[in-house]
């Protein structure tokens, strides 16, 4: 059999009809992401100038609306505490498994349990918090910490589970060397481990935070709302899904072109993190 | 790289500065003549909740206390009040007795009504002005999935000489648990022996057809947005988004259009109990639009015991005593009737006598 | 006190530190442990809080007459879940439909056919679908999707009656356009686990296809797409787990009817639609409270069966390839979709 036998005419329109099948879906994969871009940009855009970002919802039924400025500044609140919950838990969990309960069955136990925990819708883990710390009121009913608590419950799987796959790039032997040289496992992991990891793990924390800042359903069980801005973490907070998510369901156009606009402050406020996020990684990769 | 994490320490840290600084700026505005400043929350119908947030930046002004109230609906307003995570609740159907009950594990409920509004029966119909006429058991009909298009001959029967489209309708409706839904669902009962028996009154029924939304501003979204759309929202909604209603026939066979004026009259010539709970559906005035009711506030009768801390429970009296002062001379402005002076007296009565660990609340 | 310490030292190796400096060590050991212990107590809390509270639901009604009985009536106090169970299964069965096949055939683009310097920005691109926050869709799905696709639903609806589950009149929001929204939320997900998949097949198999002849097609044919088979899979059914939670996008786009609807094209209800509507109302119901925790741990407990499924396959797929966990623990993509580049 020669190994350049011709491609017959009706395997090369099969070919071509297939190639050409798998590069249409895959810009019929875009088209959403174009059009969803293109709306937020031509809607929202409209929406922004100086007074929408510094200026707190009215709620006033007629006239001016006002702004977002409470939304933004819950949201950068309520995530910036998550991930202060979130973070270190989420590298601490990961640093057991690679340091010390490497192959241990307890170690495969927390990992598989971890999984679960990706898996569990973010509406349940809102119940969840509602439930265990809203209705029974400790430290008030509807407070921003508790958004926060459930915002980080769901960061947790995904920063432990980013962590630990940065923490396994770590080589043995950077370990074996520190070890050698009689310094401590504490001081190896401080000294050796986490500063070679920090750039993996600051992506996966950034992407953990990204994918947290956009979340809705959690906060509604337990931020609640508010039109003024508020730094009392104790108290009911605004953010930027739940602004959305009341004035997505108004019928009057100033209040949905504020919908538009916040969405498009929230996009931004995510490509931002995610960017930050490839460039630590980038640089760490070059590096 | 530990660059990078003194860094975003530093942004976050720089936020909170700033979220801080703005928060204590804003809390010190406003100049009244008593100061109780801090904040209230509360919670339910969004029937009025354009009227509280009017009130709510009134009162800002004059008692320098921020009233933080979310619409969540009635079914929410009385749940949250009840389970305590609010100051205060909201229904626009007063609370049932087993509700009644199941709130007294915190001591007694008082209904505080506020304010009269009306339920419109709005539509989105091209060439249609409003003033379309309806009876109860042709919209209990429209509701129930029966009538399917506009040019229904029990439509047209009622609108003689109108050129009706045969457009589909599509029905909009709650999705949450709403007093409107319950004003409006009684008011259908009691035309339609079909409605009755079938998806029955109260706060949430059994949609056999349509689109559910959420809140008052979700039905009116919903109805914006389907052409042939039609759905049940209050008056003020109806009239921020240029809605057109229907005339609708009340109990002396006059199809009154929604209005300041048939909203008013409802209120006139129905009897109301000791502890409030009235519904002002099918009034017998002439005049009276057919579902019009009045709207509540819930309070416990002793805020401490129910677990307010007293300036608490100080701001609250206070954010009651307007809505049952001042704050009747800013409703009409916005299409809400004030309460009729007897019943504005009793109400009046409930809110001087709430109480803080037994002991009247000064101020 | 001296003689005691100087034994402990004599019994000691030169090279073991003393008890004080092993402190800080076995401190940091402990409290890693610790935590990792405690996201186990946290877990197992969040499962028996979740099963006592809604325990008075299943004793009422008994957990298959909650799950399967069609009648959702709050105001009658009977909790029947069977129209959300179907809506949920409905709009994920068309997410699925819709989204897998562009999912699967994006990746094989991706990894096969893509020119070098177009890879790049296009991986990103399919990848910034999954940064999109759920309630910008479903804003999106209400003010343009939903306007812009009632004619098309409309003549669809009029034009092809006789085929099942289409026909009668066309609803703005439904079950088709919170099945579409799902389409665009999973795409992303299943994409990027897919090419990962497929960057695992094994680079001989695919020469010694070219090799014997074979067009670019027939070599993803006959040795990327078995090869993956497994994988894909795998990948479909993660995408099956986040359809089926996704919350406030469906909320929006559903039409929150709790009927089971006769056609694609009308509205219904979902698990997790139902929990964001009415948790507010069940503060004070015992009942409502519990039957909605319930709807939750029924959610809860589909989507750890089907993400179990999903590992295994995905797992099974990893093993066949038989890449490290250092070049890319798909088990970890799974955790943080869009983490690893």
């Amino acid at each position: 059999m020669s190994a350049l036998a011709a491609i017959s005419p009706r395997r090369k329109r099969t070919d071509l009809m297939f190639r050409s099948l798998l590069l249409g879906a895959t810009l019929l994969a875009l088209v959403p992401l174009v059009l969803v871009i293109y709306t937020l940009i031509s809607k929202g855009a409209g929406a922004w100038n100086v007074s929408f970002f510094t200026t707190d919802p009215t709620g006033r039924f007629f006239g001016d609306p006002g702004g977002i400025k409470s939304a933004m500044v819950g949201t950068i609140l309520i995530v910036a505490v998550a991930a202060a919950i979130a973070v270190p838990f989420g590298i601490g969990v990961a640093l057991y498994m690679v340091e010390y309960g490497k192959g241990t069955r307890f170690a495969g136990i927390v990992r598989y349990f971890v999984d679960v925990m990706t898996g569990v819708p973010s509406v349940v883990f809102g119940l969840f918090v509602y439930i265990v710390l809203v209705l029974t009121k400790i430290g008030g009913g509807f407070t921003a910490w508790k958004g926060s608590v459930a915002l980080a419950l769901l960061m947790l799987p995904v920063v432990t589970r980013s962590s630990e796959v940065v923490l396994l790039l770590v080589p043995n032997s950077l370990r074996e060397t520190a070890l050698a040289l009689g310094a401590p496992r504490w001081k190896v992991i401080l000294r050796v481990v986490l500063p070679t990891a920090l750039p993996g793990l600051v992506t996966g924390s950034l992407l953990a935070v990204a994918r947290a800042a956009g979340e809705t359903a959690p906060l509604l069980f337990t931020a609640f709302g508010l039109a003024a801005t508020s730094a009392n973490l104790g108290g009911q907070m605004n953010s930027l899904p739940i602004q959305i998510f009341n004035d997505v369901q108004k019928a009057q156009d100033r209040l949905v072109e504020r919908a538009w606009g916040a969405a498009l402050a929230l996009v931004v406020m995510i490509l931002l993190l995610t960017l930050v996020a490839r460039v630590v990684q980038r640089r760490s990769a070059t590096a | 790289m530990r660059k990078w994490l003194a860094l975003a320490a530093m942004c976050v840290l720089a936020l909170v500065v700033a979220a801080c600084g703005s928060s204590s700026k804003s809390s010190s505005g406003g100049g009244g003549a008593k100061q109780l400043g801090g904040s209230i929350n509360g919670a339910g119908a969004t029937f009025p909740q354009p009227v509280y947030e009017e009130w709510g930046a009134e009162f800002k002004k004059q008692a320098g206390t921020a009233v933080n109230y979310q619409g969540i609906g009635s079914g929410g307003g009385v749940a949250q009040f009840t389970a305590g995570t609010v100051d205060f609740g909201a229904t626009d159907s007063a609370m049932t007795d087993d509700e009644v009950k199941a709130a007294e594990k915190k001591g007694k409920t008082v209904h505080v009504p506020s304010v009269f509004g009306s339920v419109t029966i709005a539509y989105n119909l091209d060439g249609q002005k409003s003033g379309l006429k309806l009876d109860g058991a042709t919209a209990a009909d429209v509701f129930l999935g029966k009538i399917k298009k506009w040019n229904d001959p029990a439509i047209a029967k009622l609108n003689s000489g109108a050129s009706l489209p045969s457009q589909d309708i599509t029905v909009c409706h709650r999705s949450d648990e709403s007093g409107t839904t319950k004003l409006f669902t009684t008011f259908l009962a009691a035309y339609s022996p079909a409605w009755k028996n079938g998806p029955g009154v109260d706060k949430t029924v059994k949609w056999p057809t349509g689109t559910g939304a959420k809140g008052n501003d979700g039905v009116a979204s919903c109805v914006k947005q389907n052409k042939g759309g039609v759905g049940y929202v209050e008056q003020a909604f109806a009239l921020q988004n240029n809605f057109t209603t229907a005339a609708v026939k009340n109990k002396t066979g006059a199809f009154i259009t929604p209005s300041l004026a048939s909203t008013s009259a409802a209120g006139e010539g129905i009897t109301v109990p000791a502890d409030l709970r009235f519904s002002a559906i099918n009034a017998p005035g002439a005049k009276a639009y057919p579902i019009a009711s009045a709207t509540f506030l819930l309070v416990y009768e002793d805020m401490c015991k129910a677990g307010l801390k007293a300036d608490q429970a100080k701001r609250v009296k206070a954010w009651l005593t307007y809505a049952t002062g001042d704050g009747q001379k800013v409703a009409p402005k916005i299409q809400y009737g004030a309460l009729p002076s007897a019943l504005l007296k009793s109400a009046k009565a409930k809110v001087a006598g709430l109480q803080c660990n037994g002991k009247p609340i000064k101020g | 006190m001296e003689a005691s310490s100087l034994n402990a030292r004599g019994d000691r190796s030169i090279l073991e530190r003393s008890p004080l400096a092993q402190l800080p060590d076995r401190a940091t050991k402990w409290i890693l442990t610790g935590l990792a212990a405690l996201i186990l107590v946290i877990i197992a809390f969040f499962f028996i809080r979740l099963y006592a509270e809604a325990h008075p639901a299943f004793a009422k009604f008994g957990v298959f007459g909650f799950t399967f009985d069609n009648d959702w009536n709050v105001s009658a106090g009977i909790f029947g879940a069977l129209p959300l169970v179907v809506g949920t299964l409905i709009t994920a069965t068309i997410a699925l439909m819709i989204g897998v096949p562009i999912a699967v055939a994006t990746a094989i683009y991706l990894t096969e056919l893509c020119p070098g310097k177009a890879r790049g920005p296009l991986t990103i691109m399919v990848e910034l679908l999954a940064a999109v926050p759920s309630i910008v869709y479903g804003l999106w799905g209400v003010f343009f999707l939903i306007p812009k696709l009632k004619p098309a639903e409309q003549w669809f609806s009029d034009h092809l009656g006789f085929l099942p589950f289409v026909g009668g009149s066309v609803a703005g929001p439904s079950y088709f356009v919170a099945g579409l929204i799902l389409a665009i939320m999973v795409l992303p997900i299943v994409s990027a686990i897919s090419r990962e998949v497929m960057a695992t097949v094994p680079v001989e198999h695919k020469e010694a296809a070219l090799a014997l002849g074979a067009t670019r097609w027939e070599m993803i044919r006959m040795s990327v797409l078995p090869y993956s088979r497994a994988g894909i899979t795998g990948a479909a059914m993660l995408g099956l787990g986040r359809a089926i939670g996704e919350t406030i996008a469906v909320t929006l786009v559903i039409g929150n009817a709790p009927v089971i609807g006769n056609s694609l094209f009308s509205q219904g209800y979902t698990l997790a639609a139902v929990i964001a509507n009415e948790f507010n109302e069940a503060a004070s119901n015992p009942l409502h409270r519990a039957a909605l925790i319930a709807a939750g741990l029924v959610l809860f407990v589909l989507t750890l069966l089907i993400n179990a499924g999903a590992r295994y396959f995905v797992r099974r797929a990893e093993r066949m390839g038989g890449i490290n966990a250092a070049k890319g623990d798909a088990g970890a993509r799974v955790a943080a979709p869009g983490a690893a580049a």
